[in-house]
């Protein structure tokens, strides 16, 4: 079961409005490898995994990819609901517009809306944690490259918060594949 | 949003971030009892400072984990993606 | 710790984090993560850049 805390786990403000910013940006919303994605991913696999601490390490990692999809949102959000339409329209957000105006939407950079094909849950928990670590990496890459394209430095500090949570995030599952091999290898055993 | 709120608020981040930080730490160590000691240490001073901010701010959790005083005040801004908090 | 002779082909190996110093909340906000073992900073920098343009 799920509460919700009325709080950012990071607080989030923008310089200006920025429509081209927020329109890379959303890829981390619902892009292949964006928070999204990442949440959903590991809520799902959890079901299946052999121990408490690989349940407990993706239930709360996946609980704080929650937070994080809310605090891509809040940027996407403050840089575009102040900017006059004909920035937008310059950013190339024409078609995202006409669809949802300055709403948020799970789309990738290109507009490609998000999909389910962008997760695995292989009930193999081997195979889901070495996903689980391929997306944090995926992830991480993705904030590089956007922190590459920001010019708003309120915004930069945003993206290299969420930057560094993957890198810890990585670690965790590393930690959690560590154990769950142990575990696999010794029930071999019997 | 006032400077208190905002700094209340700010404390609560820090807080919660090494509670979150030392959980996630703990699932894949549970048998540190530093970290545990650590933990717990966190996770009371959060709960004293959240009581706080609840007391002069209103609630910051919903489903019957805070409360309201006087009027249903849940439904106040701002809302965490606005006024840049 | 696992020793090198114990290793098994075929598998992926991740050294567990020992608990150490940690940062306190407020540092460890701003920075992202409360250890600093873990803390790895980026310098934003474009590949395909010549070096002497950033």
């Amino acid at each position: 079961m799920w509460i919700y805390e009325k709080k950012l786990q990071y607080p989030v403000r923008v310089c200006r409005p920025n429509p081209r910013l927020a329109k890379e940006i959303i890829t981390q919303y619902g892009g292949p490898d964006g928070e999204l994605s990442a949440s959903l991913r590991y809520l799902t696999q959890r079901y299946t995994m052999p121990t408490g601490q690989a349940i407990a390490t993706l239930t709360d990692i996946g609980t704080e990819e929650l937070a994080h999809m809310e605090i891509v949102a809040a940027l996407v959000y403050q840089l575009v609901k102040d900017a006059p339409l004909h920035e937008i329209k310059e950013a190339g957000l024409s078609s995202y517009y006409a669809d949802h105006d300055r709403a948020l939407y799970f789309v990738n950079a290109s507009g490609v809306p998000w999909t389910a094909a962008y997760i695995q849950s292989k009930g193999d928990p081997i195979a889901d944690l070495h996903e689980n670590m391929a997306a944090e990496e995926k992830a991480r890459a993705t904030y590089e490259w956007l922190i590459n394209l920001s010019d708003d430095p309120d915004v930069t500090d945003v993206l290299k918060f969420l930057r560094q949570r993957e890198v810890v995030h990585f670690q965790r599952f590393g930690e959690t594949l560590m154990r769950v091999q142990d575990y696999l290898q010794c029930k071999k055993v019997y | 949003m006032q400077n208190e709120q905002m700094e209340l608020m700010q404390r609560l981040r820090e807080l919660e971030f090494a509670a979150v930080e030392l959980n996630l730490f703990l699932d894949t160590h549970p048998e540190n009892q530093e970290a545990l000691r650590d933990f717990n240490r966190v996770a009371c001073e959060l709960a004293e400072v959240r009581q706080t901010y609840e007391n002069k701010f209103g609630p910051t959790m919903n489903f019957g984990v805070s409360t309201s005083k006087g009027r249903w005040q849940w439904i106040d801004g701002p809302w965490p993606w606005q006024v840049g908090y | 710790m696992i020793g090198p002779y114990k290793m098994r082909l075929a598998r992926a190996y991740i050294p567990f984090q020992r608990y150490g110093q940690v940062w306190s909340p407020a540092e460890g906000l701003r920075r992202g993560t409360i250890f600093p073992e873990l803390f790895s900073p980026y310098i934003p920098r474009d590949k395909g850049s010549c070096g002497t343009c950033q």
